[in-house]
C-alpha cells in the first residue's frame, strides 16, 4: 500500500463569485522513504495539492489516502491528529511563532500531542543540534538569520517524528549558498531517518534532490520523471 | 497542558507589550474604582458599626415602642408603656434604665427686677443607673464645680442645663417648682449644673437627641417623674444591660415576649439588628457605587476585546501554523482565553492594588483633615473577600472579553489562516 495515495482527486473552492477548480482529477501515489518534488507554474495547483497531501484539507472529490485513511471521512479533530503524527511542514516563510524561543518553536508540536516536559525538552534539543543549532536554542526568531530559521522550520517539522515531511518552497526565501545547506540538510535528514519527503518547489536544484519529479498543470500531472 | 498553554499565553501578552499594557490599563481603570469604591463603602460600614458598638457593647440592648420608627417622634406617638419591674425580672437582665420626657411648667427664682422666673422646659426623667451604666448613652455630662448627678435613692432633685439654671435664676442647693399633670408638682433641689458645652450637640451622646440641646433640660430622677406623670406614652427608650454568660438576642426576646405579654407594644433592639438595618443600606449604596464603577470596567472589557480582535487578526498565520503542527480548535481557543483572562488579570491585580490605595488615601484624608465629630474615624478596609472576587472576576472578564475573538481564531480554516497574509 502506498504511503500516500491520490486517485480522481478534485478540489473546488469559491472564489469571490466564481468556483476555483484547482485540482480537475488528479492521480499521485507516493511511497514510504521516497523524495518527491512537485513542480508546476503558479496557479497549476500545487498549494492545493500540498493542502491536501498534508492533510490540511480534504478532497471536493475523488479518494486521497494517508496511510489507508480517507481524508474525507475524518473529522476535523482527526484530520488535526493524523496530521500532527504523520506529517512535518516546512514552509517557504519558515511561519515560527515569533514570540516563542527556536526551542519553544520546536517543542510546539508535541505540546499539541501531549508529550510530557521532560521528553520534549529532550527531544527539542536532539533535533536542534541536528540542524546545528546548539546554541541557538534560546533565540527567538527575530534574532536568527534565514537559512538558522528554516533549519528550526526543519527541527519542528521532525518533532513528532512524522512519516512524511512537507516542505513548500523550503529554499524560496534563502540566498542560493544557504537554499544549497538547506537542500543538503533536508535530503541526508530524509536518508538517514527513512522520512518521505515532498518538496513543492519552483527550484531545479531542490528538484535535483528528488527520486522522482511530478509536474502539475491546470490541476492535472502532466509529466513524471524519475531522477537517476 | 495547561501550563504550556499559560507559558504560550504569557509569552504572547509579553512579546507586545505596548498593546497589552494599554489593555490592562483600560482593566486596571476599571477595577481600581470597583475596589476603591467598594472599599470605601466597606470602610463607612466600618465606622457605622463601630459607633454603634461603642454604644450597645455585647452586653446592652434598648426596649422601644414597637412603631417609634414609624411615627413622627412627636405628635402622633402612641399609647406606650412598660413595666420596668417586668422588665428587670427578666431572666439575664442585670439592670434596667430609662429616660421619660415631658414639658413641665417651671418656676425658679426671681431676677434684678424681682420678677419670678417662669416657663415650660423639657424635663427628662433619668434612671441614675444610665449615668454609671450607660454612660454610652448620655455621653459626658460634665458638671459644674461643686454639683454632683442624679445617684440612686435621690428623690426631689435636679441637675439643670446651664441655660436653664442662668433663665430659672437659680443655683446649687436652690430649689425650684415642677409642675406635673394635674395637682402633681414638686419642689426640686439643684444638685448639680451641666457645664455649659463648647461641643456640638452631636458630641454630646443620647442625651443632646432627647432635647434641642442639652443646655435647655431639666434632668430629674425617674422614680420622681412617676410622681409628676403616670407612665404613658414618655418613654424615649429603656436601657437593659445583661447578666454575663447571657446571650443578648435571647435575652432581649424573652424581655421583648414578657413585656408584650402585659400588652406593652414595645421592640427590643439589639446591636445586631441596628448593624442589620446599617449592613442592608449600605448593600444598597455598595451595589450603587459597584455599579457606576462597573461601568468603567466594562469600557476596560471592550478594550480587552479590541485587543483580542487584533491579536487574533495578527496571528491568524500563527494560528494557521499551529493547527498544521496539531492544534485542535480546542486548544487555540484555549491559547487565546488564557491570554484575554492574563491581561484581565494583571489589570486586576494593578487595578486591585490602586483600587485599595485609593481607599487608603480617602480614609486617611477623611481622618486627618475633616473635623469628624466625636473621635469618629474610618477605618480603612482591605477585604480579602473583595480581594479574592476581584482577581477572579477580572480573569473573568478579560476571559469573557476575548471569548468572541478566540472563537473567531480557533474556527478559522487552517488552510485560510495558512494563506493569510
Amino acid at each position: 500500500m502506498a504511503l500516500l495515495d491520490l486517485q480522481g482527486v478534485t478540489k473546488d473552492y469559491p472564489l469571490g463569485s466564481t468556483i476555483v477548480n484547482a485540482l480537475r482529477g488528479l492521480d499521485l501515489s507516493i511511497e514510504r522513504g521516497e523524495i518527491v518534488a512537485i513542480m508546476g507554474p503558479s496557479g497549476s495547483g500545487k498549494s492545493t495539492l500540498m493542502h491536501i497531501l498534508g492533510a490540511l484539507d480534504a478532497p471536493t472529490d475523488g479518494e486521497a489516502r494517508l496511510e489507508g485513511h480517507d481524508l474525507r471521512e475524518l473529522s476535523e479533530n482527526e484530520l488535526v491528529t493524523l496530521r500532527g503524527r504523520k506529517v512535518g511542514f516546512v514552509f517557504q516563510t519558515f511561519n515560527l511563532i515569533q514570540s516563542l524561543t527556536a526551542q519553544q518553536n520546536v517543542e510546539l508540536p508535541m505540546i499539541f500531542l501531549g508529550v510530557k516536559r521532560r521528553d520534549r525538552l529532550e527531544r527539542a534539543r536532539y533535533l536542534l543540534e541536528k540542524v546545528g543549532l546548539e546554541d541557538r536554542v534560546a533565540h527567538r526568531p527575530n534574532e536568527l538569520s534565514g537559512g538558522e530559521r528554516q533549519r528550526v522550520a526543519i527541527a519542528r517539522a521532525l518533532a513528532n517524528d512524522p512519516e512524511i515531511i512537507l516542505a513548500d518552497e523550503p529554499t524560496g526565501n534563502l540566498d542560493s549558498e544557504t537554499g544549497a545547506t538547506i537542500l543538503d540538510l533536508l535530503k541526508r535528514l530524509s536518508v538517514d531517518q527513512g522520512k518521505t519527503m515532498i518538496l513543492i518547489t519552483h527550484d531545479p536544484d531542490a528538484a535535483a534532490i528528488a527520486h522522482r519529479v511530478v509536474r502539475l498543470r491546470d490541476g492535472r500531472v502532466v509529466q513524471e520523471v524519475r531522477n537517476a | 497542558m495547561l501550563r504550556e498553554f499559560l507559558r504560550l499565553a504569557a509569552q504572547n501578552v509579553l512579546h507586545r507589550k505596548l498593546r497589552s499594557f494599554l489593555a490592562v490599563l483600560g482593566v486596571c481603570i476599571g477595577i481600581a474604582a470597583v475596589v476603591g469604591l467598594i472599599s470605601i463603602g466597606l470602610s463607612l460600614q466600618a465606622m457605622m458599626k463601630g459607633e454603634v458598638s461603642k454604644v450597645f457593647g455585647v452586653d446592652t440592648f434598648v426596649v422601644m415602642d414597637q412603631d417609634m420608627m414609624n411615627q413622627q417622634r412627636h405628635g402622633a406617638m402612641k399609647e406606650f408603656a412598660l413595666n420596668m419591674d417586668t422588665l428587670q425580672g427578666v431572666e439575664g437582665v442585670k439592670i434596667v434604665a430609662a429616660v421619660r420626657q415631658r414639658t413641665a411648667f417651671v418656676q425658679g427664682g426671681v431676677n434684678a427686677e424681682g420678677k419670678a422666673q417662669q416657663g415650660f422646659m423639657p424635663v427628662m426623667g433619668l434612671s441614675p443607673e444610665l449615668l454609671t451604666e450607660f454612660s454610652a448613652f448620655t455621653g459626658d455630662l460634665a458638671l459644674e464645680p461643686g454639683g454632683r448627678n442624679i445617684q440612686v435613692g435621690d428623690t426631689e432633685v435636679a441637675v439643670l442645663g446651664a441655660n436653664v439654671a442662668e433663665r430659672l435664676v437659680v443655683g446649687l442647693g436652690d430649689s425650684f417648682l415642677v409642675a406635673g399633670e394635674g395637682k402633681n408638682e414638686i419642689r426640686a433641689t439643684v444638685i448639680g449644673i451641666l457645664a455649659a458645652s463648647e461641643e456640638s450637640d452631636a458630641d454630646q451622646g443620647f442625651a443632646s437627641g432627647m432635647s434641642s440641646s442639652s443646655g435647655d433640660t431639666v434632668y430629674i430622677p425617674y422614680a420622681t417623674m412617676g410622681r409628676l406623670w403616670p407612665e404613658g406614652n414618655d418613654f424615649l427608650v429603656t436601657a437593659v444591660k445583661i447578666l454575663p454568660g447571657y446571650e443578648v438576642d435571647d435575652v432581649a426576646d424573652r424581655a421583648e415576649e414578657a413585656l408584650k405579654a402585659e400588652g406593652s407594644r414595645v421592640t427590643a433592639i439589639t446591636s445586631g439588628d441596628i448593624t442589620d438595618v446599617i449592613d442592608e443600606m449600605l448593600a444598597y449604596i455598595n451595589i450603587f457605587l459597584g455599579g457606576l464603577a462597573a461601568i468603567s470596567l466594562i469600557v476596560g472589557g471592550v478594550g480587552v476585546m479590541n485587543t483580542m480582535f487584533t491579536s487574533v487578526l495578527e496571528r491568524t498565520k500563527d494560528i494557521g501554523v499551529m493547527k498544521a503542527v496539531g492544534a485542535k480548535n480546542r486548544h487555540i481557543l484555549a491559547v487565546f482565553l488564557i491570554e484575554s483572562g492574563l491581561i484581565g488579570l494583571f489589570g486586576g491585580l494593578i487595578g486591585t492594588v490602586f483600587g485599595l490605595g485609593l481607599s487608603a488615601v480617602v480614609c486617611w484624608a477623611l481622618n486627618t483633615f475633616a473635623n469628624m465629630p466625636g473621635g469618629v474615624s474610618f477605618p480603612f478596609v482591605a477585604s480579602p473577600g473583595l480581594i479574592v472576587v476581584t482577581l477572579l472576576g477580572a480573569f473573568a472578564i478579560g476571559a469573557m472579553s476575548g471569548l468572541w475573538p478566540a472563537r473567531r481564531g480557533s474556527r478559522m480554516p487552517v488552510v485560510d489562516a495558512l494563506r493569510y497574509e
